[in-house]
């Protein structure tokens, strides 16, 4: 096998674990976001929160396929590493982005629920008795 | 809270379109509009009367369904506080660094709601029967109501 399947090898292995690892961290820790936001209802909290898993893998495993090919061909160790790395490099960033971006996306299902729940945020001059509906 | 009624002048173009904005917004909480000119007022709130701050001619006042009674900037904060989109904007408006700005702007439209409604169009009847449409019959003892 040449360096550059090495290379390939290597990315495709390092890409699909970091991958999953943040999906997985995302599914556990936004679960207690979701099921906040949706004030309780578990099986909706729960559906949401799959769906933007399977998204998140399905943009992910995309951009890792679709970078695949290399420009530059490794003849050695070195320049695997060197390719290797910037590579990872462009995963791992894509993969920040997303999260910030899913956690974008809890914090603002999570503002709306409370907003809804949210008190008056002035306090009443005088309350009147009899009142007729 | 389930609804919040809203005494408006029927006599001021701004407020009928004011009124007629905040009927066609999506809202948390219904809102109810009753002229002030309206002898049902006294009907619906036998108590409000009584209460020695009450301005109906110089600021705006809305009621909840619970008797509470909301004037000026108040009043003006919890008809966005009503409002689906506007919410955020009334927690924003009611905090102290913003409330002293807002009870001026409120003084000042109210105010002046007959001079402003000069340059609007004359209220039409239509837009009065639909601000009138917002309020259901007055439920009293013996009427059946849902």
């Amino acid at each position: 096998m040449t360096p550059i399947v090495w290379t390939y090898i290597s990315y495709l292995i390092i890409s699909v674990a970091l991958t999953i690892w943040v999906a997985r961290t995302l599914f556990k820790n936004g679960r207690i976001f979701l099921v906040d936001s949706f004030l309780g209802n578990e099986p909706l909290a729960d559906s949401i929160n799959h769906l933007l898993v399977v998204g998140f893998y399905l943009i992910n495993f995309g951009y890792v396929t679709m970078a695949l090919k290399s420009a530059d061909k490794p003849v050695d160790l070195q320049g695997v590493l060197e390719t290797l790395s910037g590579k990872i490099g462009w995963v791992l960033l894509i993969l920040g982005g997303m999260h910030f971006f899913n956690l974008f996306i809890f914090s603002k299902m999570r503002k709306r629920a409370l907003l809804q729940n949210a008190l008056p945020p002035v306090p009443p001059q005088v309350f009147v008795q009899g009142v007729t509906p | 809270m389930k609804s919040l009624y809203v005494l408006y002048d029927q006599e001021c173009s701004l407020c009928l379109s004011c009124g007629h904005w905040l009927m066609r917004q999506a809202a948390f909480i219904q809102l109810r509009f009753i002229p002030l000119q309206s002898p049902e007022i006294a009907q619906r709130f036998p108590g409000l009367k009584e209460w020695d701050g009450l301005d109906l001619r110089e600021k705006l006042v809305v009621v909840s369904d619970e008797g509470a009674v909301y004037q000026g900037q108040y009043a003006w904060i919890m008809c966005l506080y009503a409002l689906r989109d506007y919410r955020e904007w009334s927690q924003r408006l009611a905090e102290p660094l913003l409330l002293p700005f807002a009870r001026r702007v409120c003084e000042l439209v109210s105010r002046n709601r007959l001079a402003i409604s000069h340059f609007l169009k004359a209220p039409t009847a239509e837009l009065r029967n639909t601000l009138a449409a917002s309020l259901p019959p007055v439920c009293s003892i013996g009427t059946k109501c849902d």
